[in-house]
C-alpha cells in the first residue's frame, strides 16, 4: 500500500512538472468553460421552466440544470478519454515500453498515468461550479454533500471502466477509438447535459435509458440542487452501481488481454 | 552459451557444464501479423492476415556472466530475439525461460531481472530533467526517498552526467541520452543487461566513451550478463567473450571470441564467413 502511494505521488509529480510548462492550456480551458456558462445563462433567459416536464415538476430553472449537466458531462468526458490519451502519448513518446519494463504492472501504470487528468479535471469542475455560484447566483445551499459524493464516486467508477476500455481499443486499433466515439457522442445528445431528455422524441428517450451519464446527471441534479436524500436517488445510483460492478473488472481484464496481444504480435508500441 | 537452429549451428560449452542456464530460448519462432490493406479487405475479406516471420526456430542458452555480441545485418531478427528474451515480446511458438520463469506465463518477474537499453532513446519525458526522469522510473522500480536519491547521484556520476541531472532531457545530445538510458537500467542492478545498438548515431569519441562506460559497468560486476547488438566488430571484441550471428531470422552461428582469436580469426572475418556461406570455414 505504501509502495502504491509512493507511485501515485511519482505519477502526479511527473505530470505536474510536465503540465506546469503548459499553463496556457489550463487557463484557456477554464476561460472556455466560463464562456460556455455565459452562453448558457443567456439561453436560460429564453427557456421557460414549463418548457419541459422535468423542469416544471422540479421547479428547476434552465441555467442551474445546464450548469450541473455541462460541468459534470465535461468531467466524465475527460475520464473517458484520459486513459487512451495517456497510453497514446506514452506510445508516441516511446515511454510506454520503458514503463512496462519496470516492476510495476501494466494496469497500475495505465491507471496512475491518468490520475493527474482526474485531479486537474476535478479542479476545473470545481471552478466551473464556483463560477456558476458566484457569478450567476446558482443556489447550492441545499446540496446533500454525502449523497452527491456517493453519486460522483459510482459515476467515476463507471467512466474509469469505460476509459480503460477505450485505452484497450487504442492499444488494439491504434487510431480511432470506438468506445469514446460511441459513448462520448451519444452522451452529448442523449445524456441530458444541455436539455432534459423529455424534450426529445419518444424513440430517442428510449435509447437514452442506455446512456450511463443520464443516470449520473439526473441524480447529481437532485442531490445538488434539491438536496435529495440517498433514498430518493437510490434507483439511478443502483443502476450506476450495477454497471460499475460489471464494467470495472471486465475493462481491466480486456486491457490486460490487449497488452498481452500487443506483446504477442509485436504491436504494443505501434501507433 | 549454446545455440542451434541453423545448418551451421555451433556449440560453445565454456560454462554450460557449470550451472543451469540463466536464459533459455527454446524453439522460438516469432511471427508478426501484417495489417490488411483496404484492397485486401475488399478483394479477400475472409483471408487471414499475412504474417512476417522475424525469427525461426531459434535456440539459445546463456549462462550467468556471459557477455554476448549479437551481430547481423539490419532486419535480421536481432532486436526481436532480444525483446523476446526480455519479455517485451511473447513468442508465437516455443518458449523463453529467464531465471527459470517462462515469459509466457510469468511476465513481470522475468522482466524485472532485465535491463534493456533501446536503440532509439525517445523513451524519456523530454520536458523533465534527467534527475526527474530517473526519480520517476526509480519509483516504478520501487525505489524511494534517500535510497533513490543516493542511487541517482551515484549513477549520474558513473555515467558521466554529474552536472547534467538538472537539465531538461530535450537539451541532451544523443550520447547524453544513451548515458541516461544506461543509468536508468542500472537503477535496480538487473541480472541481465541488454543493449540494442548503444553506440548507434554516436560520433567516434562519444562511442568510445559509451564503450568504456559499459566495460566499466560490466567489469564492476562479473556476474552481470550482457547481450549487446552491435554492427561494430571491435565493439564485440572489446566488450564480449562470445559472438552470435543472426541472419534472415535464424541464428547462423556462435563462437567464443577467445577461441576465434586462438584460431587467428578476427570477429569481422567470422561474421563475413557466416554471411557469405552460411557456415564458418
Amino acid at each position: 500500500m505504501r509502495s502504491l502511494m509512493r507511485k501515485v505521488l511519482a505519477f502526479i509529480k511527473r505530470d505536474f512538472n510536465i503540465e506546469s510548462g503548459y499553463q496556457a492550456a489550463f487557463v484557456m480551458g477554464l476561460v472556455e468553460s466560463l464562456m460556455l456558462l455565459v452562453i448558457l445563462s443567456f439561453v436560460g433567459r429564453l427557456v421557460s421552466p414549463t418548457a419541459s416536464g422535468t423542469l416544471s415538476r422540479s421547479g428547476m430553472h434552465y441555467f442551474p440544470f445546464a450548469l450541473i449537466g455541462v460541468a459534470f458531462a465535461r468531467y466524465f468526458d475527460i475520464m473517458l478519454r484520459m486513459f487512451s490519451d495517456s497510453i497514446r502519448t506514452a506510445q508516441v513518446t516511446g515511454c510506454l515500453e520503458a514503463m512496462l519494463f519496470t516492476r510495476t504492472g501494466c494496469i497500475t501504470i495505465v491507471m496512475l498515468s491518468s490520475l493527474y487528468s482526474l485531479i486537474s479535471g476535478g479542479l476545473q469542475l470545481l471552478l466551473i461550479l464556483l463560477g456558476g455560484v458566484l457569478l450567476f447566483g446558482v443556489n447550492l445551499q441545499h446540496m446533500n454533500v454525502l449523497a452527491t459524493l456517493l453519486v460522483l464516486l459510482v459515476s467515476v467508477s463507471i467512466f474509469v471502466g469505460f476509459g480503460v476500455l477505450s485505452a484497450a481499443a487504442i492499444v488494439w486499433l491504434k487510431k480511432g477509438d470506438p468506445i469514446t466515439w460511441v459513448l462520448g457522442g451519444l452522451s452529448g445528445i442523449l445524456g441530458g447535459a444541455y436539455f432534459p431528455v423529455d424534450v426529445m422524441p419518444g424513440w430517442m428517450q428510449k435509447i437514452s435509458v442506455l446512456i450511463p451519464v443520464k443516470y449520473s446527471l439526473d441524480a447529481l441534479r437532485l442531490t445538488m440542487l434539491q438536496g435529495a436524500s440517498l433514498a430518493t436517488v437510490a434507483k439511478p445510483v443502483g443502476t450506476l452501481a450495477i454497471i460499475a460492478v460489471v464494467i470495472l473488472p471486465a475493462s481491466a481484464a480486456i486491457f490486460a488481454a490487449t497488452i498481452r496481444k500487443g506483446r504477442k504480435e509485436g504491436t504494443l508500441m505501434a501507433y | 552459451m549454446t545455440t542451434t537452429n541453423a545448418p551451421s549451428a555451433l556449440i560453445s560449452t565454456e560454462s554450460s557444464a557449470r550451472e543451469s542456464p540463466l536464459i533459455e530460448v527454446q524453439h522460438v519462432t516469432m511471427r508478426f501479423p501484417v495489417p490488411k490493406r483496404y484492397r485486401e479487405w475488399v478483394l479477400a475479406p475472409l483471408r487471414p492476415r499475412r504474417v512476417f516471420t522475424a525469427l525461426t526456430n531459434a535456440n539459445l542458452e546463456v549462462q550467468t556472466g556471459d557477455r554476448i555480441a549479437v551481430m547481423g545485418p539490419n532486419g535480421a531478427g536481432k532486436t526481436t530475439l532480444l525483446k523476446l528474451i526480455a519479455g517485451v515480446l511473447l513468442p508465437t511458438e516455443g518458449k523463453v525461460l529467464l531465471n527459470g520463469h517462462n515469459t509466457l506465463e510469468q511476465n513481470t518477474a522475468p522482466r524485472s531481472s532485465v535491463g534493456f537499453v533501446f536503440n532509439e532513446e525517445r523513451s524519456f519525458f523530454w520536458r523533465l530533467t534527467g534527475t526527474q526522469n530517473l526519480e520517476f522510473f526509480g519509483a516504478l522500480d520501487n525505489l524511494y526517498g534517500r535510497q533513490l536519491h543516493e542511487r541517482i547521484e551515484y549513477l549520474l556520476e558513473l555515467v558521466g552526467l554529474p552536472d547534467a541531472g538538472d537539465k531538461v532531457v530535450s537539451t541532451y545530445s544523443t550520447g547524453m541520452k544513451q548515458r541516461l538510458a544506461l543509468a536508468r537500467v542500472l537503477m535496480v542492478e538487473p541480472d541481465v543487461l541488454i543493449l540494442d545498438e548503444p553506440t548507434r548515431a554516436l560520433d567516434p569519441v562519444a562511442c568510445d566513451e559509451i564503450i568504456e562506460l559499459i566495460s566499466t559497468t560490466i567489469h564492476r560486476n562479473s556476474r552481470k550478463t550482457l547481450l549487446i547488438v552491435t554492427h561494430r566488430p571491435e565493439e564485440a571484441s572489446l566488450l564480449c567473450n562470445k559472438v552470435i550471428v543472426v541472419e534472415g531470422g535464424t541464428i547462423r552461428g556462435s563462437e567464443s571470441i577467445k577461441e576465434l582469436s586462438a584460431k587467428g580469426i578476427a570477429v569481422v572475418d567470422y561474421y563475413r564467413q557466416l554471411m557469405v556461406s552460411g557456415r564458418p570455414s
